[in-house]
């Protein structure tokens, strides 16, 4: 028993003495921290998409507290679609950057001084408009599913 | 050159709604769950909040952090932190999607924990309905139960005949009032001491009989039987009786109902004389008329023969003497078969005793006799009758009591009214009583217990008939002590009216 675990016991004092490369941790780039971003605003969306089918499968849209859940769901769909390309095109391809100029003031600059890209980058920039109403319809629906089922009915989760 | 402000604007108070959103949604969610905690939908809800608040809370303070960096001219800083504040957002809105994707598992743990939740309560409302037409059954039966149960009880105690149940070896374990009052004994004594239904069976042959049957046929059925009482006296009884296996655990048993006939029987006894003596009078007065002729002719002839002094005038007189005493026996005997003559009226019979006892006062046989008379009747004791008849009986009882006592004891006599209106003349005496075997010949014609020539055996006989045509009875008893008592019982007459009316009839 003993000299089993002396012998184990070498395996380590081995690898210690005869040191070689093991190549086994990748190096990231830059990039690697955007396109996580990115596909975590995929994941995001697809759970959104999912969301809005069951609500949809099981019925639960003739009730008006999930509907408006399922109409939360679709602004952070859209939100996520608008992050999605503003992300890309400042962080991604770099085609689009802001310079802040003062308080009031700032120039968007993009590669090709493209105006149509300046603008549609300007809306793209003011996300809140998407998830700002997507969760004030979650938080609507969330209160409607409170009164029906405060009411006795099978508005929630019946 | 673009307007900054619309975009710092949404941006910061975009920011600032989402989190108070954030915060408002959790809340309600945790309100949901509150009113059902059972319910996994609004724990999910919970969870899809929370995570859109720590989505909100993250990315409105990064987006905050960042304007307010830029805009005081700290953009440097803002490059060193903006990768921390991003892949939190990252996180924060994976974990959002993650939580999200849920939604579909959770809603049919949901819908199987109502699906199982509806079902106990389905099956926990049958198991109360089931519940309560079990009790409401168990109350039925029991009042039902109780009912009978009463019955039974009210039957068994208040019967007049007695029941009785005994074990297999036939000691009584139950018995009603009326038994306990058959028997003479108090019930603790029958039931601890363990007596049998044979302790109170007199007759060996019908006790073995009894028992024989009931260990063969299991039962018996109007089975006559002398019923020893307490004081060791006799009652004549009819006993039914049968074996019960019992239910529910309880052991064999045997009930009897047992029915006292004594009276019935000496009814019975009674009717029988009764026809026996009809019947005797029937065929004495056939027989008395005709020797009443003959008779009357013999002592005729002998009188006329008695007229004419001659040799043989002491054969004649003893002659003359048998015939007449012949003709006096013949008299009893149409007497006795109501073919005498009768004048019937209101007789008051405290004044036929008084005379009777006044007229036997004189007669040689009582001298040594102690006659007691009846207290002075303190209202009239009348009865419909005829009294030469009625003194007649009267002397007859009393000259057998004079009897029974060897002319030499005490004769009480005793007047008085029941509550049946019946009027009660008592004879008792303190003499030898009479012999249990003769009780039932007593008044049969002719039977007689003195020596031969000392009666005819008629006086009982005749008094019976008087009594009887007279609507009364008489009944001998022996008394306690010594002697015999016997009793004329006559029916009282109702009115002065009334008693004119039957005289009339």
């Amino acid at each position: 028993m003993n000299r089993k675990v002396w012998h184990i016991s070498l395996i380590p004092a081995c690898l210690l003495v005869l040191p070689t490369p093991a190549f086994a941790i990748q190096l990231h780039t830059g990039n690697a921290g955007i396109i996580a971003h990115q596909i975590g605003h995929l994941f995001f969306l697809f759970a959104m998409v999912a969301l809005m089918f069951t609500i949809n499968s099981q019925g639960l849209i003739r009730q008006k507290g999930w509907r408006q859940i399922q109409y939360g769901a679709l602004f952070f769909i859209f939100w996520n679609l608008d992050t999605l390309v503003a992300h890309f095109l400042d962080n991604q391809i770099e085609v689009v950057r802001i310079e802040t100029l003062s308080i009031s003031k700032m120039a968007i600059v993009t590669q090709s001084d493209s105006q149509l890209l300046a603008v549609i980058y300007y809306f793209l920039k003011m996300d809140h408009l998407w998830c700002v109403p997507a969760m004030i319809f979650l938080f609507m629906g969330l209160d409607n599913l409170l009164k029906a089922q405060r009411q006795g009915g099978k508005g929630a989760g019946q | 050159m673009t307007a900054n402000l619309p975009i710092l604007l949404v941006d910061v108070l975009g920011s600032v709604i989402m989190v108070v959103l954030g915060v408002l949604s959790l809340f309600k969610a945790k309100s949901l769950r509150d009113l059902d905690p059972d319910n996994v939908v609004f724990l999910y809800l919970i969870w899809i909040c929370a995570g859109f608040t720590i989505f909100a809370v993250s990315r409105s303070f990064s987006h905050i952090l960042r304007q307010f960096l830029v805009l005081t001219g700290s953009g440097d800083i803002w490059s060193s932190i903006g990768p921390f504040t991003g892949a939190v957002n990252t996180i924060t809105f994976m974990l959002v999607g993650t939580v999200t994707l849920f939604f579909n598992q959770s809603w049919r743990i949901n819908e199987k924990v109502l699906s199982a939740k509806q079902k106990h309560q389905e099956t926990s409302a049958k198991l109360l309905e089931l519940n309560q037409t079990l009790e409401h059954k168990v109350v039925e039966r029991t009042e039902m139960l109780t009912s009978s149960e009463h019955k039974a009880r009210r039957i068994f105690e208040h019967s007049l005949d007695t029941i009785v149940v005994t074990d297999p070896a036939f000691v009584i374990a139950e018995i009603n009032q009326a038994g306990v009052e058959l028997t003479g004994y108090r019930k603790s004594d029958i039931l601890d001491n363990q007596m049998g239904l044979k302790d109170f069976l007199a007759v060996r042959s019908e006790r073995e009989k009894i028992l024989g049957l009931l260990e063969t046929d299991e039962y018996i059925l109007n089975e006559e039987a002398d019923f020893l009482r307490a004081d060791q006296s006799c009652v004549r009884v009819l006993i039914t009786g049968g074996v019960d296996y019992g239910a529910f655990g309880c052991g064999k048993t045997f009930h009897f109902i047992i029915k006292n006939i004594n009276d019935k029987k000496q009814m019975e006894q009674q009717i029988a004389q009764a026809d026996k003596l009809a019947a005797l009078g029937e065929l004495s007065a056939g027989v008395a008329h005709e020797i009443n002729n003959p008779l009357g002719i013999i002592l005729g002839y002998t009188q006329l023969m008695l007229k004419q002094p001659g040799d043989h005038e002491e054969d004649l007189k003893t002659i003359e003497k048998h015939v007449k005493n012949c003709k006096i026996v013949v008299s009893d005997l149409l007497t006795f078969a109501r073919k005498g003559s009768t004048k019937m009226q209101s007789i008051d019979v405290c004044k036929v005793v008084d005379d009777v006892i006044n007229f036997l006062a004189n007669h040689s046989d009582f001298r040594n006799v102690e006659v007691i008379p009846p207290q002075p009747c303190t209202r009239p004791l009348t009865v419909f009758g005829n009294e030469q008849e009625l003194a007649q009986v009267i002397i007859n009882l009393m000259i057998n009591a004079c009897h029974a006592v060897e002319k030499k004891g005490c004769i009480l006599v005793v007047t008085g009214q029941d509550d049946q209106d019946q009027i009660l003349i008592t004879i008792k005496d303190n003499g030898t009583g009479i012999r249990k075997k003769d009780f039932s010949r007593i008044f049969d014609p002719f039977f007689t217990t003195k020596p031969v020539g000392q009666g005819t055996g008629l006086g009982l006989s005749v008094g019976y008939g008087i009594i009887r045509r007279h609507g009364g009875d008489i009944t001998v008893r022996n008394r306690k002590d010594k002697g015999a008592a016997f009793t004329i019982s006559l029916p009282k007459a109702r009115s002065p009216q009334d008693t004119l009316d039957r005289e009339e009839t």
